[in-house]
């Protein structure tokens, strides 16, 4: 007779070879390879990263002479790092031992939040990092006066019909505020896209989990 | 972790680790890490068991949201997820086991969708509607229905009717 899929259960395990467990040694010294510990590992790298470089370019933008462009980035970057870390605090939170539903939709949301919140940061990111190099140039030192205001000299030298607004020829004033406004425009889809790119399969496979899940709930 | 706590909390119950880390790999290596990191999440999580279930339901959902929630290793890219210093021992050189019926219908089952992987393997273990539920986090009226439809899938799989 046919057997059932609970006695092919039952009966299967009753053998000695089914239920044997692999040997652990030396387990707490093991690297994770959950996802949410290695979410964990990738933010504490790339926070401890942003600090280094931030404070690394701080001091090399005064030796280099553009200490403008080094405290917007110190501080721009610093505010960035903030943010992450109370994020990373949330994920610390998430508790594995609720129902799948629950847990899933906890992590989604974590998921959500930090794209959302990296997102939006992303759109003025860029734009400022863009700026802050602008007027970090402009100011810098040439020859006792600064970088910007020789090139609009030299500029006007060239070209004596060239219209300024505030001693900045309004040429660059438009070049720069189009790509402030594209940096602005695709910063965060820049960011969506490179997250994407690591992080796609994972982000389907939950939706799909939670999906799946929901549907049974109606 | 300390060899205690592996000892009298977790290998009591390797028993379930084992019969769903299975159902989420296909190959030895793979249920290694999975059952390695079911046991580190268990531990790890110990604190947050406030005894409003029983440690066996505790432990399955554990084991459940994280193969549910694991990285799979890539092949060319082991080094990317896994730890380089890995000491499991395998006991075993062939993942299959000697019960061919059973390998059957494992390979059956790890043709199913993940929450159904998970939704049958909690009947197979004779959890009720209600806990199976309570450990997915749905509602147990759902529950009989799809376990039936499982069933027929499962059936056509091991009859060789679908893929």
């Amino acid at each position: 007779m046919e057997k059932s899929i609970e006695n092919i259960w039952k009966d299967g395990f009753l053998e000695s070879d089914a239920l044997v467990a692999p040997k652990v040694n030396n387990l707490y010294n093991q690297k994770s390879i959950h996802i949410i510990d290695k979410f964990k590992r990738m933010f504490k790298i790339n926070l401890i990263a942003i600090v280094a470089f931030s404070f690394a370019f701080l001091i090399v933008s005064f030796f280099v002479g553009i200490p403008i462009t080094g405290i917007i980035f110190f501080i721009t970057l610093s505010v960035l790092v903030i943010i992450n870390k109370r994020l990373l605090s949330d994920l610390h939170k998430l508790d594995m031992g609720v129902s799948s539903y629950q847990y899933l939709k906890a992590f989604n949301q974590w998921i959500q939040k930090q794209v959302a919140i990296n997102e939006k940061i992303s759109r003025f990111l860029y734009p400022i990092i863009f700026l802050s190099m602008l007027l970090g140039f402009w100011f810098k030192d040439a020859e006792g006066i600064p970088l910007g205001e020789r090139l609009v000299s030299e500029i006007l030298f060239g070209f004596p019909d060239t219209y300024l607004i505030f001693g900045v020829p309004v040429i660059g004033i438009v070049i720069a505020l189009v790509i402030i406004g594209l940096l602005a425009l695709f910063g965060g889809r820049i960011y969506k896209w490179d997250l994407n790119l690591v992080y796609g399969s994972v982000f389907k496979k939950l939706k799909e989990l939670m999906t799946d899940i929901e549907s049974l709930r109606s | 972790m300390s060899s205690d706590f592996y000892k009298t909390s977790i290998l009591p119950f390797a028993g379930i680790i084992i019969k769903l880390c299975r159902a989420y790999t296909n190959s030895q290596e793979d249920f290694d890490d999975y059952y390695q990191e079911v046991c580190l999440q268990i531990w790890r999580s110990k604190d947050n068991f406030r005894e409003e279930s029983k440690w066996s339901t505790w432990v399955y959902r554990i084991s459940l949201n994280v193969c549910l929630t694991l990285l799979k290793k890539k092949k060319n890219n082991v080094q990317h997820f896994v730890s380089d210093s890995i000491t499991v021992e395998e006991t075993e050189d062939n993942f299959a086991f000697s019960n061919e019926s059973l390998n059957l219908l494992y390979d059956a089952i790890r043709k199913l969708s993940e929450i159904d992987r998970a939704i049958i393997m909690l009947y197979l273990e004779e959890k009720s509607y209600k806990e199976i539920a309570e450990i997915i986090g749905t509602n147990p009226n759902n529950i009989g229905v799809r376990i039936k439809r499982i069933k027929i899938r499962l059936k056509k799989i091991l009859d060789g009717k679908v893929n």
